[in-house]
């Protein structure tokens, strides 16, 4: 009931954002800045967000890595198991385009072969401020979703 | 029968409990209905998070079984064991007996002292 009041009346996003990550592939560079965001120094909870354990209860899917083979199934099942409206966000060179491992033998990606994604954050790593800002731009997307303005496949914020 | 019954520390009662039962039931429907609902029921999005993977039929074949993290306290004391895992068998008849023989020789014990 709040929720659809608040959809309503102030025009806004019923929750803060809450974020799951998924490493498919990742060298663990990314991750590791994923994980200073929520340290004291950058505070993601500031604004809401906090990374949660489990896609089942997640608004935006930060994905790193170049997407291996064994992991391709494993990102997809993880990506619909997400309730709608959702966002990916791509951290990271080798998400984006492959980086050093572009073209290589063993994977399946970038990501946005296997899924729509919405932001992309560039970097090696990125600097955790980036990563927020990255996020932060998906609630671009969720709200333009929540306006019925759904944006096609892959088409990025950034 | 429906009477208040007084314990020395406070009370019990019908009335008391089925009220109690009932502001317990509407916090917890309450709690339930903050969840989401807004998934799709029949799609991925309706399925157990098994970290990316298939949920498996039998989660033996990929699961680690607690008696892993004893490996070590098991194989030291392994002859000891072994014998007692020799004398489980499961079988309900010889459970009685072991019951039977420890409550014989505590008797023995006792009757001697």
């Amino acid at each position: 009931m709040i929720n659809f009041l608040l959809e309503k009346y102030l025009d806004i996003l019923p929750k803060s954002l809450w974020v799951t990550t998924c490493n498919s592939g990742s060298c663990n560079g990314c991750d590791i800045e994923i994980v200073a965001t929520i340290s004291p120094r950058y505070d993601i909870e500031r604004f809401g967000m906090k990374l949660v354990g489990t896609p089942r209860h997640a608004d935006v899917l930060i994905v790193t890595g170049p997407v291996t083979r064994y992991m391709r199934d494993r990102l997809l099942r993880i990506y619909n198991q997400m309730p709608d409206p959702k966002a990916v966000v791509v951290v990271g060179n080798c998400g984006a385009s492959g980086d050093v491992f572009y073209k290589s033998y063993n994977l399946d990606g970038p990501v946005d072969r296997i899924i729509p994604v919405d932001v992309y954050v560039h970097g090696c790593p990125p600097r955790p401020e980036a990563i927020i800002e990255g996020v932060a731009k998906a609630v671009l997307k969720l709200e333009s979703l929540k306006e019925g303005n759904q944006k096609k496949a892959g088409e990025a914020v950034s | 029968m429906f009477g208040t019954v007084y314990t020395g520390f406070g009370y019990w009662d019908v009335t008391s409990w089925i009220l109690f039962f009932g502001i317990a039931a509407g916090l917890t429907l309450w709690l339930r209905a903050q969840g989401r609902d807004d998934y799709k029921e029949g799609t991925d999005q309706d399925e157990i998070y098994w970290s990316g993977n298939v949920v498996p039929e039998d989660g033996e074949d990929i699961s680690v079984p607690a008696s892993s993290a004893y490996w070590g306290f098991r194989k030291a004391l392994e002859p000891y064991y072994n014998r007692l895992i020799g004398m489980h068998t499961g079988i309900a008849t010889d459970i009685v007996g072991f019951y039977v023989l420890v409550v014989a020789f505590m008797a023995v014990f006792i009757l001697i002292a």
